[in-house]
């Protein structure tokens, strides 16, 4: 009986402290991994302001600039210029467009400048959903992560 | 009289009827009055007869092409199939909160004629709470922001059609009412959680009547996010089915905070623990419920979901601000009736699993949150627009994940109060051996990475347990009722459904974590451009692009690739398409997918020719297991049915359903 006792005690500190624990491991990974996953949402002024490293992550939301939009069947080759009015950037990219994608249409590109101030994207996202939501011109429209 | 006229009516009137049943209960409960209760059954039962009536005026208008409803104009067309008009009453912004009043009408009924019977004082309280509830969703839909049948300013000739992503998929028409029934169905646990706290009873009295409903809820929604993930899949094109966009975070935090109640409630049965922590997480749950539907419909946040930004957006947040003061409050000031009746046990106990399950329950769900609204906060802080995606998601909420499936293996197996040296040998020895068996085996075969053998191993090890179990329960009822083989098997799900069930459910959530598993880390891509006649060949298939055309409907135009997916197994054709459609300035692409139990072969029409059919970029995704998912939703769903369902009784007379759930000792 008091084996039994003595044991439900130490056992209730202990699971107590580890239940704590856990809950603090948590907080921090969540934490660290939400300083270390952020990417930063910029229209191409706001980009080209910033003057964002070569090779930093980020994504930009713009304009498919009209007459801009070229893919290469063959070689896969995407490119189009993203603008908000202000700055344009030219936007280099490997895939077919997102069926989506449209010239004069919103769009999210993700990936980083190259040294030559061109932006490679590894991801191209059309705006969805047009007809409900239109950004109003030079607003960042919304995004998704497929 | 036109639909507006009646849909409009008909929703003051059940307005009148609601607040009516806000005073009759609140006056049966406070003089425990018969007639006060008669009152507030009557008024429940004509509300959702009212609110009925709202709903099919509405479907009646979209069956009709009412356009001068302006619903009915910015949500169907013409040409829109029967089929669409029926569902689109759940397109849009006020159609799914039409929606959303019947199901809280018809809670609020059931509630009303089948749960005052054996308790009156907690049952019209709780009652008089969802007349409240009730009441303030009528408020919204009579109010000019979001009421359905707001006449259209100039009526058109034809209608804009549904959303095309909509209109696209027949999933559709199973996924949002599920979600609203799961999200609504917490209401009645919530409100009964509340009245036990205006009532100051210290019992588990609330927790007892409202299980069963606490369990179809978290069914529904379990079933409906599954619904979901696999529209997004068949529909989106994009070959996954979840993107931790805020509308998915928003539907899977009640669920992770109610599938922590459910298991905690076993712990205030059995040990008369965790008063305070299960109140606590009813009305979290509730106000996730109320936060989700917030966030999706008031254009705070970006998401494919979004509806347009919209006037109900500080109407919900006022109300979800309500809920949040008053029940904490209630909650403070019956904090000392709360004190529970015992110590927890020993480190390996089944109430010791069952508190940490919880802790990591409820970690994932505030770091989901976190994730979900840090891009607000960082907005409204520093000015500055960030996303966080799928990476955060991943880092945190997949250790989380397993953590959960080893616990899910390790509870069931433990005794209450601790076990002995020789009871974990005798529960885990064929459990762990089978785990480290399917961790070679996936090794072997292939598998690469910690996660995903991880995964393979827990699942093996959660599914060893089950069958042990299971073996174990048809062995005993042969020993002491003389059952064999099938009449035992069934007997043990008949009788001790609970338990039982609970279990189906965890081969279920095994069987998802290992579609999620292997999708996520064994899918092979390839993309190539494709002139009619070529083909490529992804992960041992040949991929052949026959032809490109054009088909004409009523309400779209589509252009399909002809593909042949050529394998081992043989050939199977599949027809990946792009659909135009008027209303909409963008074209919506529908996937080919050939489905199989081992893998999916998803194709998608990425880009074609638009002038002479020339070409076409075809990208195809080989995905293994992902249909486990949809398998494991449906397992879930059957082992809730089995868990639900009341065990047999000895007594021939059938009695109320609360009655039946109230003796706690009965499994």
């Amino acid at each position: 009986m008091s084996a039994r006792a003595s044991r439900g005690i130490g056992g209730r500190r202990l699971v107590a402290f580890a239940a704590l624990a856990l809950a603090i491991g948590i907080g921090f990974v969540a934490a660290q991994s939400l300083a270390g996953t952020a990417v930063y949402y910029l229209t191409p002024t706001e980009a080209q302001h910033r003057g964002l490293a070569p090779g930093q992550t980020a994504r930009l939301g713009g304009q498919v600039e009209a007459g801009s939009l070229r893919y290469e069947p063959a070689s896969r080759d995407l490119r189009f210029v993203i603008g908000d009015g202000v700055s344009r950037v030219q936007v280099v990219g490997t895939g077919a467009p997102p069926g989506l994608l449209r010239e004069g249409a919103g769009a999210v590109v993700e990936g980083a400048f190259g040294t030559d101030g061109v932006f490679r994207a590894t991801q191209v996202i059309a705006k969805h959903d047009e007809v409900y939501q239109a950004p109003p011109p030079g607003a960042t429209p919304s995004h998704r992560t497929p | 009289m036109s639909w507006g006229e009646l849909g409009g009516g008909a929703l003051r009137a059940a307005l009148l009827f609601a607040v009516m049943g806000v005073g009759a209960s609140a006056f049966a409960a406070r003089y425990r009055d018969v007639r006060g209760l008669l009152s507030a059954r009557w008024c429940a039962l004509i509300a959702l007869g009212l609110v009925a009536l709202a709903d099919l005026a509405m479907v009646g208008a979209l069956v009709t092409h009412d356009f001068r409803i302006a619903y009915v104009a910015n949500n169907n067309a013409l040409e829109t199939p029967l089929f669409y008009s029926v569902i689109s009453l759940w397109a849009a912004l006020e159609g799914s909160i039409l929606l959303w009043t019947l199901v809280l009408a018809g809670a609020t009924a059931f509630v009303a004629w089948r749960g005052t019977v054996a308790m009156p004082r907690l049952a019209t309280t709780a009652l008089g709470i969802l007349f409240v509830m009730l009441s303030f969703f009528l408020l919204l839909v009579t109010t000019p922001a979001a009421d359905p049948f707001t006449p259209s300013a100039i009526v058109p000739e034809n209608g804009r059609g549904p959303n095309a992503l909509l209109q696209n998929n027949p999933l559709m028409a199973l996924h949002p009412p599920l979600l609203y029934l799961g999200y609504v169905l917490f209401s009645v646990p919530f409100a009964y959680a509340l009245a036990s706290l205006i009532l100051g009873e210290g019992g588990d009295r609330w927790l007892v009547a409202t299980r069963r409903y606490a369990l179809v809820s978290w069914a529904l929604l379990g079933t409906g996010i599954v619904a979901g993930a696999w529209w997004s899949y068949a529909v989106l094109g994009w070959g996954g089915y979840w993107a931790w966009d805020p509308v998915e975070n928003a539907a899977i935090m009640p669920w992770l905070t109610a599938t922590a109640y459910l298991h905690s409630v076993m712990v205030e049965e059995k040990r008369r623990l965790l008063r305070t922590w299960n109140l606590a997480l009813v009305i979290g749950t509730f106000a996730l419920t109320i936060l989700g539907t917030f966030l999706t419909r008031s254009g705070i946040v970006n998401s494919v979901h979004a509806f347009s930004l919209s006037a109900i957006g500080p109407l919900l947040l006022g109300y979800l601000v309500a809920i949040l003061v008053v029940s904490c409050g209630l909650l403070l000031w019956r904090s000392r009736e709360l004190a529970d009746g015992g110590a927890l046990g020993a480190p390996l106990s089944r109430e010791a699993v069952f508190l940490f399950q919880n802790v990591l329950f409820v970690a994932a769900t505030l770091t989901v949150l976190l994730g979900t609204l840090y891009p607000l906060i960082a907005e409204a802080l520093s000015g500055t627009q960030l996303s966080i995606g799928a990476p955060y998601f991943d880092r945190v909420e997949v250790p989380i994940g397993l953590a959960l499936l080893f616990l899910m293996g390790v509870g069931p197996q433990l005794p209450w109060h601790g076990a002995s040296r020789a009871t974990l040998e005798r529960q885990f020895a064929a459990p762990a051996v089978t785990a480290a068996l399917a961790a070679v085996v996936s090794v072997a075969a292939g598998a690469r990475g910690a996660a995903p053998v991880l995964t393979y191993a827990l699942a093996a090890f959660v599914a060893a347990t089950v069958t042990q179990e299971v073996a174990r329960g048809i062995r005993a009822r042969g020993a002491l009722h003389g059952e064999r083989g099938g009449t035992a098997f069934l007997a043990l799900f008949r009788r001790n459904g609970r338990r039982y069930g609970g279990y189906v459910v965890h081969l279920g959530i095994a069987l998802i974590a290992v579609a999620i598993a292997a999708s996520q880390s064994g899918t092979v891509e390839a993309e190539q451009t494709l002139a009619p006649g070529g083909s490529m060949a992804v992960a041992g298939r040949v991929i052949t692009l026959e032809a490109i055309r054009d088909v004409d409907e009523p309400q779209r135009r589509r252009v399909v690739a002809d593909v042949r997916v050529s394998g081992a197994s043989g050939d199977t054709r599949l027809e990946p398409s792009v659909a135009f459609y008027p209303n909409a300035t963008q074209p919506v692409g529908t996937p080919g997918i050939g489905a199989g139990l081992d893998e999916d072969v998803y194709v998608i029409l990425a880009a074609y020719d638009q002038r002479g059919k020339a070409w076409a970029t075809i990208r195809t995704r080989v995905i293994p297991f992902v249909s486990w998912l949809w398998v494991g939703g449906a397992v879930i769903g059957l082992g809730s049915v089995i868990a639900a369902l009341p065990p047999p009784r000895r007594r021939p007379v059938r009695t109320p359903a609360v009655v039946e759930a109230a003796p706690a000792g009965a499994e």
